[in-house]
């Protein structure tokens, strides 16, 4: 049973990456490498302002990550908007690689760390199951932030645009949709989705290193291909997946648990070969991949 | 004053130059034709008006005042809207999703539901399909959405670049009575289209494009004479 918590735990972690790199790609079909970066820095913080109330530590967290993100929008992809998605992965590895030396400089190259939330690493007992707090902290996380996204990206006037611009920017321009405003909402709910994934990071791991955010990012890029890379839904149900596969694999495997992620890779290929567009994608998505 | 005035437009795409000097104004309530084969520019010109393509050189003046060189999503706040070719309808979204995005470029917001049910009346099936997606509608009755969705936004000019294609011939006549309906509500059309018959005979005038110049004007009791359109469509040696 804890198992499957924890699956279902790491699952929501990473749908929770991979909604924020699919919100970002939906309106400017740019693979954000560098969305890592927010992940780390929102960890970071968290762990600097370990001493202030576990709710402002987040805040500032959030905040930090968020205006990062607007940042990069505003200093590098807004200039490069229009040159291609080629150039566009190449800056955000370059930003990604950039960020990471800055955070070498300003922190240290060795972890940084601090309790964070320590309350969250006990376990207790229910109808003689062993629960981890931390895992069922993180799925009620998860699953109110999933709500609030599913709010909203379905309920509200930018969620519309949202979905609109991720089908086709030039026509949602042409009726009024503000690119520039657009772009630099997603950048910001990236980077607050970014805040939350760290703050789940680093209370299960409070070793925080420049490349701290790394290893998700790229699960999660796995997972919005497999889930559909045009559709928020299918960002998140892939994260969901990849998430989930790689949590049973490691408690299953026992010591063969080095071999975890070729078999990930392997449930990924399949799915890839059933489904090449990913499990929720349209045709129309299909040929656009 | 002319509500729409483009003059010595020059736009194409990146070294590749599309339109040549291509001038025409527009009286408020007015329809003007753009006809041309492929590859005349016609779409290019539409774009450019709405700013979609940077003009090169030229300038576009909405009602007196300059539009040339604002972004899209500011052009039709300033009052002109473009159908893009394809209709380009979001499949995914339903009919009213589409409809609301069209307000989003509509300047009197507390009029909106006005509009709304204005569109609504102008195109019933917009109504009974209004939670439909809109992918699953016919070619017809996603023109229909596609016109509504820009006339939600108030326009003052409605530019349609080719609203007939891919449509059945009785469909067309649909379409076009309807365009007649918002011309006649003081909405100005331009409307580009590969079938000269069919526009010069709608509009009160229509221009002949050919390698991104306009090469004659023509009016509705040009579309009677045959020949004379064959040759203005396709040049002297047609």
């Amino acid at each position: 049973m804890q198992a499957i918590l924890d699956a279902i735990s790491l699952g929501g972690t990473y749908a929770l990456a991979a909604l924020g790199l699919g919100l970002v790609f939906g309106v400017m079909r740019l693979v954000n490498f560098a969305h890592a970066e927010l992940i780390t820095i929102s960890a970071y913080v968290m762990v600097v302002t370990n001493d202030l109330p576990l709710l402002i530590s987040f805040l500032l967290a959030s905040l930090v990550a968020a205006l990062l993100a607007i940042l990069t929008e505003l200093a590098i992809y807004r200039r490069l908007r229009g040159t291609g998605p080629a150039i566009m992965l190449i800056a955000s590895f370059g930003l990604s690689v950039g960020l990471q030396k800055s955070y070498e400089l300003i922190f240290g190259a060795l972890p940084r760390s601090a309790a964070v939330a320590p309350w969250m690493t006990g376990s207790f007992e229910f109808a003689g199951l062993n629960f981890t707090i931390s895992s069922l902290v993180t799925v009620a996380i998860t699953i109110a932030i999933l709500l609030a996204m599913g709010y909203l990206v379905e309920r509200t006037t930018l969620g519309l645009q949202l979905r609109a611009a991720a089908t086709d920017f030039k026509t949602a321009r042409l009726l009024g949709v503000r690119s520039n405003r657009l772009i630099g909402s997603a950048f910001a709910i990236s980077g607050i989705l970014a805040s939350a994934v760290g703050f789940i990071l680093v209370v299960e791991n409070p070793q925080v290193d420049p490349m701290f955010g790394l290893n998700i990012t790229i699960l999660a890029l796995v997972g919005i291909v497999i889930g559909g890379i045009s559709s928020l839904r299918g960002a998140a149900l892939g994260g969901f997946i990849v998430g989930f596969i790689l949590s049973i694999l490691n408690t299953f495997l026992g010591n063969a648990r080095v071999y975890a992620y070729s078999y990930l890779f392997l449930a990924v290929v399949i799915i890839l070969l059933v489904r090449p567009g990913g499990i929720l994608s349209k045709r129309n998505e299909m040929e656009r991949v | 004053m002319a509500i729409l005035e483009v003059k010595d437009l020059q736009a194409g795409y990146g070294k590749v130059d599309v339109l040549f000097g291509v001038s025409f104004s527009l009286e408020p309530g007015q329809s003007l034709g753009i006809v041309g084969p492929n590859g005349a520019g016609k779409s290019t010109l539409m774009k450019a008006i709405a700013g979609e393509v940077a003009l090169k050189s030229g300038s576009v003046h909405l009602q007196g005042s300059p539009i040339s060189g604002k972004k899209p999503e500011d052009v039709v706040r300033l009052g002109l809207s473009l159908v893009p070719e394809g209709r380009q309808i979001f499949g995914g979204l339903t009919v009213t999703e589409n409809l609301m995005l069209g307000l989003t470029g509509r300047r009197d917001k507390a009029s909106s539901k006005q509009a709304l049910d204005q569109v609504r009346g102008l195109f019933p099936v917009l109504n009974t399909h209004a939670e439909y997606q809109a992918g699953m509608l016919s070619g017809g009755q996603q023109q229909q959405l596609a016109i509504a969705r820009a006339l939600v936004a108030d326009p003052k000019v409605l530019l349609l670049d080719e609203p007939s294609l891919g449509l059945a011939p009785t469909v067309i006549m649909d379409v076009f009575s309807k365009l007649k309906e918002i011309i006649a509500l003081g909405t100005s059309v331009v409307i580009v289209e590969q079938r000269a018959h069919l526009v010069t005979a709608f509009a009160e005038k229509t221009l002949i494009i050919r390698a991104g110049k306009v090469q004659a004007t023509l009016t509705p009791e040009d579309a009677k004479d045959e020949v004379a359109l064959r040759r203005a469509y396709f040049g002297a040696g047609a």
